[in-house]
């Protein structure tokens, strides 16, 4: 059963990462940070990949289509990727209320996208779950 | 018509302190020279308590704030009853957390991230200004044990950068407190299924944090969305008590305070948001 800062240091084990955070997106609080950051600032991150969690999670057409009552995360994932890089946003779905993902900064040359979400998914789900 | 739908303002980042030699002191001067000294034992000030563990904050509570266990039982993640048994079984070597991580009942990231977001929650209003001087007693330890304590810095520049967040949304701080009424706009924007909970169960008597405790969600996050609604001109602060039943006639004044005309209604969001500048 990890705890915030294991799941984190787990995340950095994937090939081609480069830094995580777990960050609150209504608040914009990273609540646990391990490695770099773009900008070497990870708060400035935290509050910039808040807001762009939050678009998405309010948006309804991105929404899953089961929950109507928007007591989960709307949304499982978001993918943003550069020239040189990619970001993979993971929602954590807790049974107790919050509204918190996953950040994985990855690099292009080396890090694997698909593997990468895959992984990132299964520990979002034991990191609430065990 | 012509439906504006802005999207709230981002989120803002924190203000670095500006030096690191101990000179930052923008929230309680007293909570820096504690942290400074690595003090255990509490704080107690106007609105909440925080709970110092060797000069960092182990946990935080407020009146005005759902509390760690009512978030972990209010959803169902925790039976009321585990709860209870693991505070009552608590000691000096095992906390209360311990007992239930032990127990199998909570898995420790859950434990870490409701924990953390209770603390930042009641800390914030704990650190709010108020009217008297805080109060520190040495020695003494929470029964929840340590989970995840957070420095005091850290803690005091999350409370002013979320202050600045809800400022930026809607500068009048009154639907914090107030009781809150419904209002009905022209050109509401669409609200996400939360927002929608939370407007349903607006009455006219509870305030945001009423609804933040009966919801089970953390305070802070239900005023982003007071705020937010507030600012869409579909929630105000009650000002003052209605009109009883058999009452005397309201006056103009009165009426006007609870008219639901959308003309009147947005003159007097201009007007708030104006003065509030």
């Amino acid at each position: 059963m990890p705890g915030i800062d294991e799941c984190l240091l787990e995340a950095m084990r994937l090939p081609g990462a480069r830094g995580a955070a777990l960050v609150d997106w209504t608040s914009g609080l990273a609540l646990g940070t391990v490695g770099e950051s773009p900008g070497s600032d990870h708060e400035t991150t935290a509050a910039e990949a808040a807001e762009l969690a939050r678009l998405a999670a309010e948006h309804g057409a991105f929404a899953s289509a089961e929950d109507p009552d928007g007591e989960r995360p709307p949304v499982e994932d978001l993918i943003v990727s550069n020239r040189d890089s990619y970001h993979l946003l993971r929602f954590v779905d807790t049974s107790f209320d919050s509204s918190v993902f996953l950040h994985l900064w990855l690099t292009r040359t080396e890090g694997n996208l698909a593997l990468a979400r895959i992984r990132l998914g299964e520990m979002a789900e034991r990191l609430v779950l065990g | 018509m012509t439906v504006v739908d802005t999207p709230p303002p981002r989120l803002p980042v924190r203000g670095k302190p500006a030096a690191t030699d101990g000179s930052w002191g923008g929230v309680s001067p007293m909570l820096t020279r504690l942290a400074a000294e690595h003090a255990t034992g509490v704080l107690v000030r106007e609105r909440g308590t925080l709970y110092l563990a060797e000069g960092r904050v182990a946990h935080a509570e407020s009146p005005l704030t759902p509390g760690l266990d009512l978030l972990l039982t209010a959803h169902g993640t925790l039976e009321a009853e585990v709860w209870r048994d693991a505070v009552a079984r608590a000691d000096d070597r095992h906390g209360a957390a311990h007992l239930l991580l032990d127990g199998g009942h909570l898995t420790e990231g859950a434990l870490e991230l409701c924990h953390l977001g209770a603390l930042y929650d009641a800390a914030y209003f704990a650190l709010a200004p108020s009217s008297t001087p805080g109060r520190f007693r040495y020695g003494i330890a929470h029964r929840l044990g340590p989970v995840l304590p957070v420095p005091v810095a850290d803690l005091e520049r999350e409370t002013l950068r979320r202050r600045e967040l809800l400022r930026r949304i809607w500068p009048d701080a009154r639907p914090d407190s107030a009781p809150l009424v419904r209002t009905y706009a022209t050109a509401a924007p669409k609200l996400t299924p939360r927002q929608h909970t939370l407007l349903e169960r607006i009455d006219g008597v509870r305030t945001a944090p009423d609804l933040a405790r009966e919801l089970g969600r953390q305070a802070f996050h239900t005023l982003v969305d007071v705020r937010r609604l507030a600012a869409a001109g579909l929630v105000a602060p009650r000002d003052a008590p209605g009109p009883a039943d058999g009452g005397p006639t309201p006056t103009l004044t009165e009426q006007l305070a609870y008219t639901t005309d959308p003309h009147i209604t947005l003159l007097k969001r201009l007007r708030d948001a104006l003065e509030a500048l």
